[in-house]
């Protein structure tokens, strides 16, 4: 067995469990953190998109070994009890998400590009997301979205656009 | 006499809503707990307000629990063993040693399966193939362990032998009267349509010009984001609940019933928020078998698809053989057109009735035709299955109608705009099975379009080389 110890959404957790888990199995079975969702096992459909260490990553690709020391931030990481994340907000607003199941995966992106660069273009957005594969909706509410909460995050109204 | 409801103005300009401005919002929790309760007999104007979806705010939190998101005390892991070969006799299958393994609970075989076959239609679909494999995708076991891993493993201690039998992989050889038959006694041919308007061969011969085109489709498949999942559970009076991705599960619930042998009284099924659909999670996949994996442990048993099972083991969009002969008057105008379909119905039926029907009844595109002969043929092929997709056939033809529309106009050197406009639906035309359509604004979507992307007319560049 593997014994790993992390920073999960801010609080230190523990974990004993076989040493080929996936940081993706880690999360929903061990801790019941079942926002990243399990859509390829293969690293293809980014589903599983949380944030290691400060950089977005397809968890069914890291065993937990990796992850034993580092800082983890998954969807439910990011509201407070009091106040959704803009990324949340706006995307509740705009619509852009349909049956969901990508959604987590795609604003865990998100949220790290808007870390690491506040004021992206729609390109730099679209690169940011190449690997969230969306099956519904065709991707532009969220870019909308990105782009509404990167707005707010610099203290900046969202400026009135077609879904706004 | 009750008071009218009070009607609130509409606002001029609707109000932006405050989280659009970077202000510090109110607080979603609020303790003691403090609920906005609408003012009694109040009407709003719903027409024009902005509407929420109601799950997007579970969807954006992660919160929303889809079936795979679903544990029950004491649950056990299923995994099916695939055939991986397209056709043949299985001679027998020796699950002892998967049985032994450590952590493996139980073992079923399409042996116990009470009622080994169901469909939407034809009822031509083991749950479990039992002495015949239809195609590479079909399930021949399944495994109930304490994890999947486990589950996974003890598939390959599962022995099926196999006595091959050569594949038909072609739907025109399929379509052959002479092979032999896939789902013997039954015919190849599983599914016919014809549709006869007017005289095609009189429309053929009065016409100046007669083009041929021939087209083909491929096999798509849905790729939902959610991978299909399943729990079964039984309670102690003999009801069977099942939560499942499943989208009819009225028509689950008698598959269940049937291929279980109990009645539907005492099957329930549990949708929940599915990860995409599409019409590839229209009919039960493992349901039966999970059933029985959950009566045989006693314990609730989930199964979830890996992404190869989607594409093997799941229904997927026809691909059609689309040939189209048309004759028309040297202005483009289409006096006679025929049509032959070949649908491939992969290994079962599913849904291929109602993709033939629609695929045939809308072969002949939204124009005025007066003279039609569309022929279609769903054939078995020892392939995935095919079933609901998106359109059940319709954007198959539309991709034949419209290719062929726009091979004519080059040909002629007519603008593929204007040889639409002359043939397209009007308010009251009739459909290929002369139903009177109503609300027809093809022509003046045809032109807003035109005009929004521009569209001049051909010039030069589009003189064709002429007939």
């Amino acid at each position: 067995m593997e014994n790993v110890t992390l920073k999960l959404n801010g609080e230190t957790r523990s974990a004993s469990v076989p040493p080929e888990t996936t940081l993706l199995r880690l999360l929903r079975d061990q801790f019941n953190l079942t926002g990243a969702k399990l859509g390829c096992d293969v690293g293809d459909c980014g589903a599983c998109t949380v944030i290691v260490d400060g950089k977005p990553v397809n968890s069914c690709l890291m065993l937990v070994g990796q992850v034993d020391g580092r800082e983890i931030l998954t969807i439910e990481g990011l509201a407070t009890a009091d106040h959704l994340h803009p990324l949340q907000k706006l995307f509740e607003h705009f619509g852009s998400l349909q049956c969901g199941f990508c959604g987590p995966g795609v604003i865990m992106s998100a949220k790290a590009l808007l870390d690491e660069n506040p004021d992206p273009s729609t390109q730099e957005i679209r690169d940011a997301l190449g690997g969230n594969l969306c099956r519904c909706t065709g991707y532009t509410k969220m870019i909308e979205a990105i782009k509404g909460a990167s707005c707010i995050l610099r203290g900046e109204e969202v400026p009135a656009g077609k879904s706004a | 006499m009750a008071d009218k409801p009070k009607v609130v103005d509409k606002p001029d300009v609707l109000q932006r809503p405050d989280i659009l401005k970077p202000q510090a919002p109110a607080p979603l929790v609020t303790f003691p707990v403090e609920v906005v309760v609408p003012e009694g007999r109040q009407q709003t104007p719903a027409v024009g307000q902005r509407a929420s979806r109601a799950d997007g705010r579970l969807h954006g939190l992660g919160q929303t629990k889809y079936i795979d998101d679903m544990y029950f005390p004491n649950m056990l892991f299923a995994k099916i063993k695939r055939a991986g070969i397209a056709s043949a006799l299985i001679k027998s299958i020796d699950t002892k040693e998967a049985e032994a393994m450590p952590g493996v609970i139980a073992v079923i075989t399409g042996r116990d399966i009470p009622c080994n076959s169901f469909g939407p239609s034809l009822k031509d679909q083991p749950v479990l193939a039992d002495t015949r494999v239809f195609h590479a995708g079909d399930g021949v076991a399944a495994v109930a362990a304490v994890s999947e891993q486990i589950a996974t493993e003890a598939l390959e201690k599962i022995k099926v032998v196999y006595e091959p039998l050569t594949p038909v992989l072609d739907p025109l050889e399929s379509l052959k009267l002479e092979t032999p038959g896939i789902h013997a006694p039954s015919a190849n041919i599983y599914g016919h349509k014809i549709i006869k308007k007017g005289d095609v061969e009189k429309a053929f011969a009065e016409s100046d010009h007669i083009f041929e085109g021939s087209f083909r489709t491929q096999m798509v498949e849905h790729v939902p984001l959610e991978p299909y999942a399943c729990i079964a559970q039984w309670d102690a009076n003999g009801r069977v609940t099942i939560y499942s991705t499943l989208g009819r599960i009225t028509l689950g619930r008698a598959d269940v019933g049937r291929t279980l042998g109990i009645p539907m009284s005492r099957v329930r099924i549990v949708a929940t928020v599915v990860g995409g659909n599409f019409g590839g999670k229209n009919e039960i996949r493992a349901e039966p078998a999970l059933a029985l994996l959950s009566k045989k442990t006693g314990r609730p048993v989930k199964c979830v698809y890996t992404r190869v099972e989607e594409f093997t083991s799941s229904t997927t969009r026809h691909p059609l053989i689309m040939d189209y002969k048309t004759g028309v008057t040297k202005q483009g105008k289409i006096l006679g057109r025929k049509i032959r379909l070949v649908l491939d119905g992969g290994a079962y039926c599913s849904w291929s009735e109602t993709t033939l029907g629609k695929a045939c009844i809308l072969s002949a595109g939204p124009y005025n035709i007066e003279n039609l002969h569309a022929e279609a043929f769903v054939v078995y092929t020892n392939k995935t299955m095919t079933g609901a997709m998106r359109g059940f056939g319709a954007p198959q033809v539309c991709f034949a109608y419209e290719s062929h529309m726009d091979e004519i106009a080059h040909t002629l050197g007519i603008d593929p705009l204007e040889i639409r406009l002359l043939n397209a639906f009007d308010e009251g035309s009739l459909s290929p099975t002369s139903q009177k359509l109503h609300s027809v604004v093809v022509k003046e979507s045809l032109l807003r379009a035109a005009k929004l992307f521009g569209w001049n007319g051909l010039g030069d560049a589009g003189k064709g080389n002429g007939a």
